[in-house]
């Protein structure tokens, strides 16, 4: 007997394997996507066949006697709030399609969410004539989900605040928040523990209170943005090094804030009293040579000691590039720090192609206005 | 007879743990960190030595006291006994004596964390470099290396690091793609090579020999055939090898089967695999464009590939299983003269050697079917299968073994 229920997952299945075989042409023979599909397809006939043997769960319609006590006749236990949700989930759906992926896809999940609970919902509510038996087996099936999920976004929410309004705080503030935010979460824990009394609403009502301030005050400084040095170090792409151009009149004051690897780096160079040096984890003294592996991303820091800004420039060599038509173009290979004060401090990180030996022209390092004095790169 | 389900579980958690045992009683153990061959290693041996007496010690008091109190007080349908709270004499008592072990197993730690993190005694510098998966070492020609080890020019070498015996030697570990940990049992403990940053790893052997390792940090599909093997020379031996190293490009006898092979080679393997000194035709030296190729834009240098014990990131050994055991069990006074004697032909690994050359990507996974590279934007992550024929095959083997 094909009940209405059965009718659902026929459908869906049939629909499902109709998705796999259209997958499987579509893709040239994918079969990942077909197998998915084709398995959910035979879960859903499988779904099917239990409904229909088992008549949906309903009652014989001869069977009168039992029609005022069956499962399916009992009005639900509670009201349901699962169709607003979806409502909304809906609408996020609606708004990412023509705004954003990202609010799609999280229209997506809660519409799945959404509809998840409205199913077990109903099901639980017509699983027998005992409405606190219901409800107990709808926590058995969903708690297991809604705990962890629900302890994860209140997670989320604590996380985010809190580094939102640490992004937004200056230097010397955040320490002191972060110090004082501890010592009142310990303060309060250390309460509770010697207070045993203490009534679970009362701290669950605190913790309320706290949690829709800290999230009240995450979202105000989200909107109101980072402090401005981090704008700014955003804007800059973190003070990175940038191509060797013209050399700039002035010294970059944000030279020394790069964010690149500034320890275990392949050679520091030293720039003092007009001589251009190495220090290379291994070797003892100053260097006049360092040696790198081809093709290998290498972090170089560069300090300046001198008391006139300067920058410190890397040549490595030339590339050629075939553009057809038997036209070529080179390349000098060439990195740059930017024009660090003195006692200012900017790593470069490059990936030599070739081997120095290769080269008609030395691999070095050098700086500008700083004459008689390089260091050798050696390739091997 | 017929044994209930409990005691057949017994049985195989038995024998399993049997097995287990009988395991550290291997004698072919090349990478037992129980038995250090070098100063850095035995500093991490006597650490770890009462470290396991004390943590051994305590394990079995804990699984005795568990065991006491499973059996003594296991459920017989007795009532439940009166249930208190707090015993501060024991708490206390319990808490301080773990600390007190604790602050003993720490001391020693950090001293010898300390004393093997030291680099201002450094008597060698070589750099260590990982890429999937093989490793690259470089000796570079400056400062003592140059001064008192006479390699006056950089060498590059792979598979086989080689070192001078009690010699202090720094290894600046990185690597080109993904994570990899560089790992001598014998001789050190590990040390992570992370693209971009430079981590320090010393290393001395106290005794001429090879000593086996391999890749301890999971860097993809082939992670368990990234193998490597240090080789501790003594003083000449190891100016031997060095001097062999820096010796000039000799190319094979013309009309041979080796030059049919360097023909070959500079076709066909020369786009990644480097041979120094190798020039074409107008006597331009020929430089390998791995960065091309290749997803780390490197491949293994093979000037003096048939120096080299072992191939392919050392999964495979170049010599024949005889040929390696007269080199791996040589004694102390003839293995530098069996090492540096390198493959000869007759101890040539030829199967191994040409099943790589016909497919590499079947021995050895590599990502390298050149149909899926749309990822890596058609590099490869070793070497693809080049379709050669038998005869191409004999060629380059020829060729290879010239390579010394």
């Amino acid at each position: 007997m094909i009940t209405t229920s059965s009718k659902l997952f026929y459908g869906l299945g049939a629909g499902s394997l109709v998705a796999s075989i259209v997958w499987f042409i579509a893709n040239d023979g994918g079969s990942i996507g077909s197998v998915a599909l084709l398995f959910a397809a035979m879960s859903l006939v499988f779904l099917g066949a239990i409904a229909s043997f088992t008549r949906d769960g309903h009652v014989l319609s001869t069977d009168t006697a039992s029609h005022a006590s069956s499962g399916a006749a009992q009005r639900g236990v509670r009201n349901s709030i699962w169709p607003l949700g979806t409502a909304i989930a809906m609408g996020f759906v609606v708004v990412g399609l023509i705004s954003s992926p990202g609010i799609f896809k999280v229209g997506i999940g809660l519409l799945i969410a959404m509809l998840g609970e409205w199913m077990i919902q109903n099901w639980s509510e017509r699983g027998s004539s005992d409405a606190a038996y219901n409800t107990k087996i709808r926590d058995y099936v969903v708690h297991p989900l809604e705990l962890p999920v629900g302890g994860a976004l209140l997670l989320a929410v604590i996380v985010l605040s809190f580094s939102r309004i640490m992004l937004s705080l200056s230097h010397s503030a955040g320490p002191l928040v972060f110090a004082v935010a501890g010592a009142v979460i310990l303060a309060f824990g250390t309460l509770v523990g010697f207070r045993r009394s203490v009534s679970t609403r009362v701290i669950g009502a605190i913790c309320g209170v706290a949690l829709t301030a800290l999230a009240g005050v995450g979202v105000a400084t989200a909107l109101d943005g980072e402090r401005p040095e981090l704008t700014k170090a955003a804007e800059e792409d973190h003070f990175a090094h940038r191509p060797c151009g013209e050399e700039e009149e002035e010294a970059d004051e944000n030279a020394s804030q790069s964010v690149s690897a500034k320890s275990s780096v392949q050679a520091t160079v030293i720039l003092e009293g007009g001589m251009l040096y190495a220090e290379v984890d291994g070797f003892e003294g100053a260097q006049q040579s360092i040696t790198l592996q081809r093709s290998n991303p290498s972090t170089i820091l560069f300090i300046n000691r001198d008391a006139e800004p300067h920058r410190m420039v890397v040549k490595y060599g030339k590339v050629v590039e075939d553009l057809g038509g038997g036209v070529e173009r080179e390349t000098e290979l060439e990195a740059c720090t930017s024009k660090v004060e003195q006692d200012g401090q900017q790593a470069v990180t490059l990936t030599v192609p070739k081997p120095s030996y290769a080269s008609e022209e030395p691999f070095e390092i050098t700086v500008p206005g700083v004459e008689g004095t390089k260091i050798d790169l050696v390739v091997p | 007879m017929n044994k209930s389900p409990r005691r057949r579980i017994m049985a195989a958690v038995g024998l399993m743990a049997g097995l287990v045992f009988l395991a550290g009683c291997a004698k072919d153990a090349p990478q037992d960190t129980w038995q250090p061959a070098g100063p850095n290693a035995e500093q991490i041996d006597n650490l770890q030595q009462p470290v396991f007496l004390v943590a051994g010690i305590v394990g079995i008091i804990v699984f005795l006291a568990v065991a006491f109190v499973v059996i003594r007080y296991r459920d017989r349908g007795q009532s439940i006994p009166e249930q208190t709270h707090g015993k501060p004499a024991l708490e206390v008592t319990l808490t301080v004596i773990p600390v007190l072990i604790l602050i003993g197993v720490a001391i020693p730690t950090a001293g010898t964390i300390f004393d093997l993190a030291k680099t201002d005694d450094t008597e060698m510098v070589i750099n260590v470099t990982g890429q999937q998966w093989w490793w690259e070492y470089d000796y570079p020609s400056t400062g003592a290396n140059a001064e008192s080890y006479g390699v006056v020019d950089p060498i590059v070498t792979s598979g086989q690091l080689v070192i001078p015996e009690n010699t202090k030697v720094l290894l600046r570990v990185t690597s080109r793609d993904v994570i990899h940990s560089y790992w001598i049992p014998k001789l050190n403990g590990k040390k992570d090579g992370v693209p971009g940053r430079v981590h320090l790893l010393r290393l001395e052997g106290s005794k001429p020999g090879i000593y086996a390792g391999q890749c301890t940090e999971f860097c993809g599909l082939s992670h368990a055939y990234m193998r490597m093997e240090t080789v501790v020379l003594n003083r000449a031996d190891f100016d031997a090898w060095v001097a062999n190293q820096l010796k000039p490009y000799e190319s094979p006898a013309e009309g041979t089967l080796a030059a049919e092979g360097e023909s070959l080679f500079i076709q066909q393997c020369s786009r990644c695999h480097q041979v120094n000194g190798l020039t074409n035709a107008d006597g331009a030296p020929i430089i390998a464009a791995p960065e091309q190729y290749m997803v780390s834009g490197a491949a293994p240098n093979l000037t003096h590939l048939m120096t080299r014990n072992t191939f392919a990131g050392a999964a495979w050994d170049l010599l024949t299983p005889e040929c390696r055991d007269d080199v791996w069990n040589a004694n102390t006074e003839e293995f530098g003269a069996r090492y540096l004697a390198g493959v000869s032909a007759e101890c040539l690994n030829q199967k191994d050697l040409r099943e790589w050359l016909r497919n590499a990507p079947e021995k050895k996974p590599m990502y390298a079917d050149p149909t899926k590279l749309q990822a890596t934007d058609g590099k490869y992550r070793g070497m693809p299968a080049l379709g050669l024929t038998e005869d191409q095959i004999d060629a380059l083997v020829a060729y290879l073994l010239e390579r010394k």
